[in-house]
């Protein structure tokens, strides 16, 4: 039942928030002075933030690293206010200092090869980063509208919005079922549960056993001890935190997990 | 009355046969078995760690959602997730040597037996300064606080414990169902060597626009630093009915918050939720209550 990550890296570190910008109405993307996370992070690996150093919330907010600037030793998130944590966390102005934990859990295998990355709404939040380090010859995107749409780096480059303000009037999915992805070596899936379902149901299992995806389940502590943040997975619940948030599409119990969280 | 005001010697407490470095424990569920925080090296200033409850075979737990952030706390209903005593003793206690604290394995059980069981296998190692007893989970559907709120169940469990071990043992009671201080009575009557006041509170949090439990398990156990009171309240009442030292177990949220409870007449106070959010925060109170006490 322990963690089997290995070096968990520096615990909290006090980062200072440097950049505010409102990309889209409710979603902020935050940049982050950090050194010790933008030195560690790894594509796909996730920040807990101290949103209020008052009493309540009583735990930290998950986000996943959007983006490291290296050289400033700095990081990145992208997150949309969805509730009282985030509204608070939007609402910090630059100079403010937090308190963050990270870089936790483990985040994509970035193999040599080519990828597919498919994402749904704030799902493409930790795609800027995986660009960088992968060969990404495909990004398949979906949002509401073209401002929520998040940016990617990708040879080509397929977008669907539910109000046509951009690329094709429909959901990513719609593209997914006439993209040929048998083609890439790797493929990477973030996106609402329901909307990653309907695409691991139509992949083969050749493409399935070659697909990793980014879960996102309600954490408390965020580093493997409080065992709240479980997904089904095939050989029984696993930790989102530690043995995620990145899973092998195939480890996981699909069924199960739309059953209770879908 | 009997509010006893802190001095510094309350920070370095002797009780169950140990000298404490400090009165903070970490409670049971929120530090696992202590290898992250080992690894970490996230253990200054902490007196003991409760390990997670150990149950005879491995339990997958609930179902999530297994937690609810509401307004002011947290739910949860992990419901004694755990890998079985038979891999806590040879997977992770051994992992364990270096822990720089006492441990305290906490003891869950579905039936009156299952206890005894548990503290028979784990007496195999040496590692565990004693046990906690865990009467009182609101998570599970045998066992659990059904014991703790039966008084005469608490004292056959803890004498059960007492027949097994040498080692010194706390009783983990319930604040939901029936009287805390009967059960405390009972516990020290069975031959328990301090009583934990108290587990989590039974909560429940609904999303009312669709009319769907926050949980799976749709209740679970509440925590919160505005526990604080019901937590004084209690802990001056069971250690004002017992001899055995009384360990506080909920609503803190800084260091003065420990005080409090010292002064209510716990010898130890565990710490939870606040160790979930910040590891730092819990290693700093012990430095903090020596600052307040100067």
């Amino acid at each position: 039942m322990e963690s089997n990550s290995g070096d968990p890296g520096p615990l909290e570190t006090m980062a200072t928030l440097n950049t505010v910008e409102e990309v889209a109405r409710g979603v902020f993307r935050h940049r982050y002075v950090a050194p010790a996370i933008a030195d560690g992070a790894e594509p796909g690996q996730f920040v807990q933030i101290e949103v209020s150093h008052l009493a309540f919330p009583v735990t930290r907010r998950p986000f996943t690293v959007s983006r490291v600037m290296e050289e400033e030793g700095a990081f990145e998130i992208v997150f949309e206010v969805v509730g009282r944590g985030t509204a608070i966390l939007a609402s910090s102005i630059p100079g403010r200092s937090l308190s963050v934990m990270g870089p936790l859990g483990r985040g994509y295998r970035t193999a040599e090869g080519s990828w597919a990355l498919i994402g749904g709404g704030m799902g493409a939040a930790g795609f800027p980063f995986l660009s960088e380090r992968v060969d990404v010859r495909l990004a398949i995107l979906g949002a509401r509208s073209t401002e929520q749409l998040l940016p990617c780096e990708a040879g080509e480059l397929l977008i669907a919005t539910e109000d046509g303000s951009r690329g094709r009037c429909g959901l990513v999915t719609d593209l997914v079922f006439e993209a040929c992805l048998d083609r890439y070596d790797h493929l990477a899936l973030c996106g609402p549960l329901p909307m990653m379902h309907a695409v691991v149901e139509f992949l083969t299992e050749d493409v399935l056993e070659r697909t990793q995806v980014s879960a996102e389940s309600r954490m408390a502590c965020g580093w493997g001890v409080c065992e709240g943040c479980v997904i089904p997975c095939v050989d029984g619940y696993r930790k989102c935190c530690t043995d995620g948030p990145v899973f092998p599409a195939s480890d996981i119990d699909w069924a199960g997990w739309m059953e209770l969280c879908g | 009355m009997r509010l006893r005001e802190p001095t510094a010697a309350d920070l370095r407490p002797e009780l169950l046969g140990t000298a404490f470095r400090s009165p903070i424990l970490l409670a049971s569920g929120t530090a696992g078995f202590g290898l992250e925080l080992l690894r970490m090296d996230h253990l200054d200033g902490v007196g003991g760690l409760v390990s997670k409850a150990t149950t005879l075979k491995p339990r997958e737990g609930n179902p999530p959602p297994r937690i609810a952030e509401t307004r002011f706390g947290l739910l949860n209903a992990i419901g004694l997730a755990n890998p079985g005593v038979d891999s806590v003793l040879s997977d992770i206690l051994p992992r364990l040597s270096g822990l720089p604290c006492p441990l305290l394995v906490n003891v869950a059980g579905s039936t009156e037996q299952e206890y005894g069981l548990v503290v028979e296998r784990l007496e195999e190692s040496d590692l565990p300064l004693g046990y906690e007893i865990n009467v009182s989970c609101p998570n599970v559907a045998e066992g659990g606080m059904l014991f703790g709120a039966d008084p005469a169940a608490v004292e056959r469990i803890s004498r059960r414990v007492a027949d097994r071990t040498r080692k010194p043992f706390s009783v983990k009671l319930t604040p939901n169902e029936g009287s805390i201080v009967e059960s405390a009575a009972a516990a020290e009557e069975g031959g328990a060597d301090a009583v934990t006041v108290c587990n989590t509170f039974l909560g429940m949090s609904i999303d009312w626009r669709e009319a769907k439990p926050q949980l799976s398990n749709l209740t679970g156990g509440y925590t919160s630093p505005t526990l604080l009171p019901l937590v004084v309240a209690r802990v001056y009442s069971v250690s004002g009915s017992v001899q055995i030292p009384v360990i506080a177990s909920g609503g803190v949220g800084r260091a003065e918050d420990v005080l409090e409870l010292l002064s209510a007449g716990a010898r130890l106070v565990e710490v939870g939720t606040l160790l979930l959010r910040s590891p730092d925060d819990v290693c700093r109170l012990t430095k903090e209550m020596e600052g307040l006490l100067e």
